[in-house]
């Protein structure tokens, strides 16, 4: 584990400086816009719901379009910015089970079959966790499962830090 | 037939253009092959990619070349030994063969200082029992092997890449061809020693002089290490094996989600579990975990300790193990572990009002920190009200502070966990309705769970 937030390989390009900055950037434009202390619990609702939005953009961004799911998590992002600017996109957002488009599904299929029967339950709950999971097959799953998880230790870690040394501020 | 011209195909479609001008040079007709163009360019030159274009050439070069360079040759090559003297020597022949077509190349303006070192190679090379020849015509280089059993997509990287993918991909392909060659080739000719075996054979052999091979050429050094380790490794796991395709794709396949799972069990901790499906459950507990950890450290985020329980029914329960960890670093979530509150007697709630009243003149935050950490909320009389007719079986009583009254009123939660929630919930609701009573007001419902 990293001590500091700035203590990353290479300060100018890694993933963790390009999400902390954009993550410091996105909370104090929210910071700005709603004082804490004189919040409603709407809108104190609203507002975790802003960071945790703008935590998962922030790192979504970050990785680019480098991999599938950081795809997956930003064309949900704008598809429910575009649905809430009242185009009512039919795109779902959080964790859609939809299953995947029918040229996929035979490779799913293949994969079922081959597999242990008992990892099947697993590779489907998997896929429902990562984001844009579900047109992959377990290959490919089980590396951005892999790369997801090192992202979301990353998030985790910086906020971490934040939310200490905003702690410790007080 | 076509197998080993395929296979010379996919290796030549492998090889990047540099690699496939010696193979193309040592064909009679190579100046007029497909290829030309991609070969006869000034990248085949000595200085950059030598030891790159030296790997290649020793790593590609003996699982298919022979065969493949046989079959140009004969048609137009007539004072070349015919293929029909074939058995083991063949070798001696292609020796020759390929010394001549080395010098040719040579002279074509090949690398210079490659060529001693590839002579050797080629000479050592041909000392192998001879592979299958196939009278394949040299027809168009450019097909690649991606209808054969290796899936195509590791055949791609290699032309992108020089250097060690790519001669591992090259020994995938090769493995795989190289074996589907010498089954195919039974059919076409009639070949003195048997395929699967001479195959095997071959490809061990070629293995181990291609290993001698590569150390003494000025390959680099991991690739020497990689490469001869490589063909090794895939004949043996290929040796008892039908040379089906898809028992092969099925074994490549496999193989590369057992590594993908051992870069995913270095991740996750806890990872000592060594069956598939634990591990598998380890890893979704994970990345569930994390997630969760990252909603509860954006509520922390909000500073204050106010108005986190709302947000706390939100999460399930399991959300108690990521709440203890960021106690030390999140102060609002603290988990209440004093328990059920007591019955309050009436001593006791003043006394904490009356706490409560004065730190949040001076500071609202550590107000709320106080009030959570006592395992007590804050919320409008009116709300307050609401709920205790609503959870008819709450014992405690129910104080609440109005938005425009001055004694604080503090309500204690010794419910189960469903009356919490429920009235949590309640309260969510009931002051998202209510939000002009909250307005002007400092006062924050929380509820927090005991």
């Amino acid at each position: 584990m990293m001590n500091t937030p700035q203590q990353v390989k290479n300060p100018s390009s890694s993933l963790k400086s390009r999400f902390i900055t954009r993550f410091l950037g996105a909370l104090t434009k929210i910071t700005a816009e709603d004082p804490i202390s004189s919040s409603s619990p709407t809108r104190i609702f609203q507002r975790y719901r802003r960071i945790k939005v703008a935590s998962n953009k922030s790192m979504a961004y970050s990785v680019r379009s480098r991999r599938i799911w950081s795809r997956a998590m930003l064309s949900r992002f704008r598809s429910r910015r575009s649905a809430f600017s009242g185009r009512r996109s039919s795109v779902k957002t959080t964790n859609c089970t939809t299953s995947p488009p029918p040229a996929l599904i035979k490779v799913t299929i293949n994969e079922k079959k081959t597999a242990k029967g008992g990892l099947d339950m697993q590779t489907d709950e998997l896929r429902e966790l990562v984001p844009g999971g579900e047109a992959m097959d377990v290959c490919n799953l089980l590396d951005e499962t892999a790369h997801y998880i090192k992202c979301l230790t990353t998030q985790v870690q910086v906020m971490r830090k934040i939310v200490d040394f905003y702690h410790l501020s007080k | 037939m076509q197998p080993c011209s395929r296979e010379m195909q996919a290796m030549n479609s492998l090889l990047s253009p540099t690699q496939q001008i010696p193979l193309q040079d040592l064909q009679p007709n190579g100046n007029s092959g497909t290829h030309q163009a991609q070969i006869h360019n000034p990248q085949f030159d000595p200085t950059s990619s030598h030891d790159d274009f030296l790997d290649q050439m020793l790593s590609t070069l003996p699982s298919c070349s022979w065969s493949d360079l046989k079959s140009p040759w004969d048609p137009p090559k007539s004072d070349e030994t015919p293929p029909s003297n074939h058995d083991n020597n063949v070798g001696f022949h292609y020796d020759e063969i390929l010394a001549s077509k080395l010098r040719q190349h040579q002279i074509n303006g090949g690398g210079g200082g490659t060529t001693a070192a590839m002579k050797m190679m080629m000479q050592q090379q041909m000392m192998l029992p001879g592979r299958p020849i196939a009278a394949a015509g040299g027809g168009g280089l450019t097909m690649p092997l991606h209808n054969d059993i290796v899936d195509g997509s590791s055949f791609k990287s290699p032309n992108q890449q020089g250097g060690e993918g790519s001669v591992q991909a090259l020994y995938n392909g090769f493995g795989a061809g190289s074996l589907h060659g010498t089954n195919n080739q039974s059919p076409n000719q009639p070949q003195p020693f048997h395929h699967p075996q001479g195959g095997n054979m071959q490809t061990q052999s070629f293995g181990a002089t291609a290993g001698t091979v590569m150390n003494q050429s000025q390959a680099s050094g991991s690739t020497t290490g990689g490469a001869p380790a490589q063909p090794k490794q895939r004949v043996r796991a290929r040796r008892g094996q039908a040379t089906d395709p898809h028992s092969i794709a099925e074994r490549l396949r496999r193989e590369r989600i057992a590594e993908r799972m051992k870069a995913l069990q270095e991740l996750v901790p806890n990872a000592n579990k060594t069956d598939k499906a634990s591990m598998l459950d380890e890893i979704i507990d994970y990345v569930k975990f994390l997630q969760l950890q990252v909603k509860v450290l954006s509520m922390s985020r909000l500073g204050g300790a106010a108005a986190v329980a709302p947000l706390v029914a939100d999460m399930p329960s399991e959300g108690g193990d990521c709440v203890q960890t960021t106690a030390g670093g999140g102060g609002s979530l603290q988990r209440n572990s004093n328990g059920n509150q007591p019955s309050a007697n009436n001593d006791s709630l003043t006394v904490t009002e009356h706490q409560v009243a004065k730190l949040m003149e001076e500071d609202m935050g550590s107000a709320m920190q106080y009030l959570q950490r006592k395992g007590l909320c804050l919320m409008p009389i009116s709300l307050a009200t609401a709920i205790s007719t609503a959870t008819c079986h709450s014992r405690n009583p129910m104080i609440n502070k109005g938005s425009s009254s001055n004694h604080p009123l503090l309500q204690s939660n010794g419910d189960g966990p469903s009356s919490p929630s429920m009235s949590v919930l309640t309260v969510q609701s009931a002051t998202m309705g209510n939000g002009g009573l909250d307005g002007s007001a400092k006062d924050a419902a929380s509820v927090s769970k005991p």
